[in-house]
C-alpha cells in the first residue's frame, strides 16, 4: 500500500572552527598594472564559489567593477594564509578579512593621493570606480591607473586580518558560545512509502535557508540543492557497509549515492538576515545545507506508516522490517 | 602492438597501442585530451564519457583497440573557432559546474541526448544523464542548462 507523509526538520548550526581554535583569515591588496587591482587570498576554491564571492566582496568594498580586479588564490607563496576551506567559513571568516584588507588599501591610497594632489590632509577623500578624488572638489583626483603608472606593479599594498570570537567551552559543564556566527535552516519533505516495497519516493522539498546576505544569490541555491541531494543519498541509500573497521561497500557499484533520476527539484528559499559582524551580513552555509534533510524525511516517514526509523540509510529492506517489528510489537499488546 | 585509425574531434590519427590499453588512457596520455576524467574505472561515475559514433561510452570500460574506424568526441571537441558550445555556455549561465570534475562528461551525455531528441521533458534530461554521478550540485542547475540549451 502506498501511504503519504510529510514532515520537516530544523537546524542551527555554527560556523568557523569553534570553541575557543585560533581561527584567522589574512588578505593582501595590491595596486598591479594598468590600475587593476589584484587580491591575493589563500583560500581554495573547491567548487563552493569562493573565488567568486570573495572576489564580489572586495569589488563591493573597494566601489570597484569586478572586470577590475585580479583574483589570485591558491598559489602558497603568493597567498597569505586565509585557513582551511572548512567548516563553512570562507564567505564569512576570509570574506571579513577581504574586506579589511580592502579598507586598509583605501586608507593606504588615500595617504598617497594626499601627497600626489599636494593636499593639506586626506580628509574628504573618496576611493570609487578606480578614482581617488576630493568629494567637494571632484576635480582633484588621481586614478587607479596613474597610480601604477608612477608607482609600478605591486608597489601599493595592504594586508587585512580576521580574527574570529571564538570561545572555548566549559569543559565541566558544556555551557558556553563555541560558535559565531550561528546559520538556521528548515526542510519540508512530501514522500510517498510503499509498505509492500519499501521504497521511499519524495514528491516535494522545501528548503529555506538563512543566509545573513545572499553575496551571490545562483551559488547559495547551488549549494542548498548540493546539500540536498547529499542528504537524500545518506538518508535513503549510502552505507559503507563497515565491518571490523574495513568498508566493504568501497566502490560506485555497491556505495550508491542519488543520480539525476533520485533527485527532484528543491523549491529553494533563500532567507536574507545580515550578521552584523559579517562582510555585508553574508554567512556560510556549506555544510548546514545538508543537516535539516535527514530529519525531514525521517519525520515523514513515520507520518507516512507510524513507525520511527533509527537506523540508516532506511533502504527497502530496513523499511520493511521496521514495519514488521511494529506489527508484531502491536499485536504482542 | 595493435594498429588503429580512428578519428577524434574531427582529426584522423593511426596510432599503434598496447592491446591491453582502454580508451581513457589513448584519449588521455597519446592524445594529451585530459578533459577526459577518470573517476571510478569501473563504469559507474561517468566522468569518462565520450561520444563514440554518437552513442555516449565510459571511455574506461572500452579498450582502446576496439576504438579502430571509429568517431570519437571528447570534450575539447565542442568548441568550435574560439567560441564556446551552446551546453557549455549553458552550463556557465545556469551555474551548473560545482567542482568541473563531472562537467565534461555530463556535457557529453547532454549533447548526445540532443542529438537524438532535441526536446527533451524534464523526466527525459534526467534520465539521459543519470550515468553520470555528480556530488556538488543536486543535478538541478545541470538538469536547467540543458533545458536552456535545447533548441540553441
Amino acid at each position: 500500500m502506498k501511504k503519504r507523509g510529510r514532515g520537516i526538520g530544523l537546524a542551527f548550526y555554527g560556523t568557523g572552527y569553534g570553541n575557543g581554535f585560533p581561527d584567522v583569515s589574512r588578505a593582501r591588496i595590491r595596486l598591479l598594472d594598468d590600475g587593476k587591482v589584484g587580491i591575493y587570498v589563500g583560500s581554495t576554491e573547491v567548487g563552493q564559489g569562493a573565488k567568486t564571492v570573495l572576489m564580489q566582496i572586495g569589488a563591493e568594498a573597494l566601489k570597484l567593477d569586478v572586470e577590475e580586479i585580479v583574483f589570485i588564490t591558491e598559489d602558497t607563496s603568493l597567498t597569505p594564509d586565509a585557513g582551511t576551506a572548512a567548516a563553512s567559513r570562507q564567505t564569512y571568516n576570509t570574506g571579513n578579512a577581504v574586506k579589511i584588507a580592502c579598507e586598509n588599501f583605501i586608507e593606504r591610497l588615500k595617504e598617497i593621493a594626499k601627497e600626489e594632489l599636494n593636499l593639506n590632509s586626506s580628509y574628504g577623500l573618496k576611493v570609487e570606480a578606480g578614482n581617488i578624488f576630493l568629494d567637494f572638489f571632484p576635480q582633484k583626483k588621481i586614478s587607479f591607473k596613474e597610480l601604477s603608472k608612477s608607482y609600478g606593479s605591486g608597489n601599493i599594498e595592504a594586508d587585512g586580518e580576521f580574527v574570529a570570537q571564538t570561545i572555548m567551552m566549559d569543559p565541566e559543564t558544556g555551557q558556553g558560545a563555541p560558535y559565531w556566527p550561528y546559520t538556521f535552516n528548515a526542510c519540508g519533505i512530501e514522500l510517498v512509502v510503499d509498505t509492500l516495497t519499501g521504497l521511499v519516493e519524495i514528491e516535494r522539498a522545501v528548503f529555506a535557508q538563512d543566509v545573513g546576505r545572499a553575496v551571490n544569490p545562483h551559488l547559495v541555491e547551488g549549494q542548498m540543492d548540493g546539500g540536498f541531494a547529499m542528504a537524500l543519498g545518506y538518508i535513503l541509500f549510502e552505507d559503507l557497509n563497515l565491518k571490523d573497521g574495513k568498508i566493504y561497500n568501497n566502490k560506485f557499484s555497491k556505495y550508491l549515492i542519488p543520480t539525476a533520476m533520485d533527485t527532484i527539484k528543491v523549491e529553494n528559499i533563500i532567507v536574507e538576515d545580515p550578521e552584523s559582524t559579517a562582510p555585508y551580513g553574508a554567512k556560510g552555509i556549506g555544510e548546514p545545507v545538508m543537516i535539516p534533510v535527514g530529519p525531514a524525511i525521517l519525520n515523514a516517514i513515520y507520518d507516512a506508516i507510524g513507525v520511527r526509523i533509527t537506523e540508516l540509510p532506511v533502504t527497502p529492506e530496513r523499511l520493511i522490517k521496521a514495519i514488521q517489528e511494529d506489527n508484531e510489537r502491536k499485536e504482542e499488546i | 602492438m595493435v594498429k588503429i585509425d580512428l578519428l577524434v574531434n574531427g582529426k584522423k590519427h593511426s596510432l599503434e597501442v598496447e592491446e591491453d590499453m582502454r580508451l581513457i588512457d589513448l584519449l588521455r596520455e597519446k592524445l594529451g585530451l585530459t578533459g577526459v576524467k577518470e573517476g571510478c574505472s569501473e563504469g559507474e561515475c561517468g566522468a569518462c564519457t565520450v561520444i563514440m559514433d554518437g552513442e555516449v561510452v565510459n571511455s574506461c570500460l572500452v579498450m582502446a583497440f576496439q576504438a579502430h574506424e571509429s568517431n570519437i568526441i571528447t570534450i575539447e571537441g565542442l568548441d568550435g573557432e574560439g567560441s564556446l558550445h551552446p551546453l557549455q555556455q549553458a552550463f556557465i549561465d545556469a551555474g551548473a559546474v560545482q567542482c568541473g570534475y563531472c562537467t565534461p562528461g555530463m556535457i557529453l551525455s547532454a549533447k548526445a541526448l540532443l542529438d537524438k531528441n532535441p526536446n527533451p521533458t524534464e523526466e527525459e534530461i534526467r534520465e539521459g544523464i543519470s550515468g553520470n554521478l555528480c556530488r556538488c550540485t543536486g543535478y538541478n542547475k545541470i538538469v536547467e542548462a540543458i533545458n536552456r540549451a535545447k533548441g540553441v
